[in-house]
């Protein structure tokens, strides 16, 4: 009788320790990731430099998401926009007249082949001023990605997540993505090998000296 | 606390009665009354036993220097001040305007050290994709800038390593390549601190000079480091750097916004490390290594909010971190597109 009585006792205390410390136990950052479901408002008072930095944005046209977020601006970047000033008329038209090399005629396609790509697959040849989609609907500068996003489908869905690209202006909302262009050359969207912009010296003149 | 006020104050008044006269205008008798904690009672010890002399010589020459005298008397204040845990609002106010002053004694140009805490439900988090890095270094020497990192050791932060594909070995990997990048049939990571959260070299503080603030950033106090590294051997993942020498960054490279857990001037013989540039993710804005990134392969953000591009990483994509096994829960995940 005696002895069940301490077994008792035993096991009750021994509960008692386990249960202090599993409850005592911080949570992980992982478990804390897990239980965070809630939109977080942000005090923007706190983030006064982020709001300083200035950066023509528009809001992002993309049909399949609830909330969009903000790109930069494209058409004011291009030092010659609008293309209309000087493709006055179509281009067949400005072609017979023989101008010559007056602009962009440097620029050379290393974007897919030639059996998918040319000027026309994105530049709308009736209106200069705007890209046109695969449909031959007008898609504006500002929504380029809109134009990428018909073949690099992987890519854009990457970039509307934000795993692509790149965010400008901070990590606090609002979100302002860098759009497929700022990083990449539509016409060679390929990025090219480099030197690296350092190079470890100190480990070079350790080498030099032994 | 008493008894050892009054054997602070015997020892002063005996040993050293001569060198500590200066102070005794002040009335020993007052000190010796006087509620003081530990730290207080040795500072004013020291009063007597150090500046003797000095302030002798400074506040007493006819010819005294005014900068030179507000010079001693900030240093005095610096060195001992307390741990920045331990302190008080006004105490971390007080020390940022002691640093902005004396840099402004020394090199005649304004800084700015901040304070600010940490936000409310923030907590810290970073994916590195590793099929975008292309191993440019652009953010290594955005990081140098930004930190004010010692120049003439070349300290980095970050370290890029080239490994080989299919394998992830960080002993056969290359890091000091020095050829034309990407090198094909190579990929690139890049290693700094994790920012765990779970940090062994927190753990191995022996002072309490390193912990992990409420956001998720584990920083030093480098006028509380001893130097001893035994951080430096804790951390699994060579994310911990040392400063063997003054560090040497020229006055008109210094990046002049500083915070005091942050890129803030170090000294000789203490530890530092990244902290997810605390001078700038607390105020909003993304690493210089985010930024500098030319490939997009660094992505920072808060992991508890569901709507930041860092979650949608963790939710969406295939993420790992290095030595999971540990048990150190990195804050610092890699992917792949």
């Amino acid at each position: 009788m005696k002895r069940s009585w301490i077994y008792g006792i035993v096991l009750i205390y021994t509960v008692a320790v386990f249960w202090s410390c599993s409850d005592s136990h911080q949570k992980s950052g992982l478990a804390k990731i897990q239980e965070s479901t809630d939109t977080i408002s942000y005090d923007m008072s706190n983030f006064a430099q982020v709001q300083d930095m200035e950066i023509a944005v528009v809001l992002s046209q993309i049909e399949e998401l609830d909330s969009q977020f903000l790109v930069p601006t494209r058409a004011r970047e291009i030092s010659s926009f609008p293309c209309s000033n000087c493709h006055t008329k179509p281009l067949a038209q400005l072609k017979a007249e023989k101008i010559g090399k007056s602009a962009h005629w440097d620029i050379s396609l290393a974007h897919a082949n030639k059996l998918s790509m040319d000027c026309s697959t994105c530049h709308n040849m009736e209106k200069p001023d705007e890209l046109t989609s695969l449909t031959k609907n007008s898609i504006s500068l500002d929504h380029s990605y809109k134009q990428c996003s018909q073949c690099h489908s992987t890519q854009f869905n990457d970039w509307k997540g934000g795993a692509h690209g790149k965010r400008l202006r901070g990590w606090v909302p609002p979100r302002v993505a860098q759009t497929c262009v700022g990083c990449h050359n539509p016409h060679k969207p390929a990025f090219e090998k480099r030197w690296p912009s350092r190079l470890n010296t100190a480990k070079l003149k350790q080498e030099q000296n032994h | 606390m008493n008894q050892e006020n009054k054997c602070g104050n015997n020892c002063a008044c005996g040993s050293n009665g001569e060198k500590a006269a200066p102070v005794g205008d002040q009335g020993f008798s007052q000190l010796g009354d006087a509620k003081t904690s530990r730290r207080g009672a040795l500072q004013k010890l020291t009063l007597g036993l150090l500046t003797g002399a000095g302030m002798a010589s400074n506040s007493c020459s006819v010819v005294g220097d005014d900068i030179k005298k507000e010079k001693s008397s900030l240093q005095w204040d610096e060195f001992f001040k307390d741990n920045y845990r331990l302190m008080s609002k006004k105490e971390k106010t007080a020390t940022v305007q002691r640093l902005e002053r004396l840099y402004e004694l020394n090199s005649e140009k304004k800084i700015n050290v901040s304070s600010k805490g940490a936000t409310e439900n923030v907590l810290f988090g970073y994916a590195f994709n590793i099929s975008k890095c292309q191993g440019y270094m652009d953010c290594v020497n955005a990081c140098v800038e930004e930190n004010n990192q010692d120049r003439s050791s070349q300290m980095q932060y970050i370290r890029i390593h080239e490994h080989k594909n299919g394998q992830i070995n960080f002993e056969l990997a290359e890091d000091d390549y020095f050829h034309e990048v990407p090198a094909a049939g190579h990929f690139y990571m890049g290693t700094q601190c994790y920012h765990c959260e779970n940090p062994p070299c927190v753990e191995a503080c022996p002072v309490g000079a390193t912990w992990k603030e409420e956001d998720g950033i584990v920083v030093i106090d480098y006028d509380w480091c001893i130097g001893c590294r035994y951080c430096m051997a804790a951390c699994p993942y060579d994310g911990r750097r040392f400063n063997w020498q003054e560090p040497q960054v020229p006055e008109a490279e210094v990046n002049k916004e500083q915070h005091y857990l942050g890129n803030r001037l170090r000294k000789s013989g203490v530890m530092e490390k990244c902290t997810f540039c605390i001078q700038r993710s607390r105020n909003g804005k993304n690493p210089a290594c985010v930024e500098a990134c030319p490939t997009g392969a660094r992505i920072f953000g808060n992991i508890l909010d569901p709507k930041s591009d860092i979650r949608w990483v963790l939710d969406n994509k295939k993420v790992f971190r290095l030595k999971e096994d540990l048990g150190t829960e990195p804050k610092f995940w890699y992917f792949m597109d």
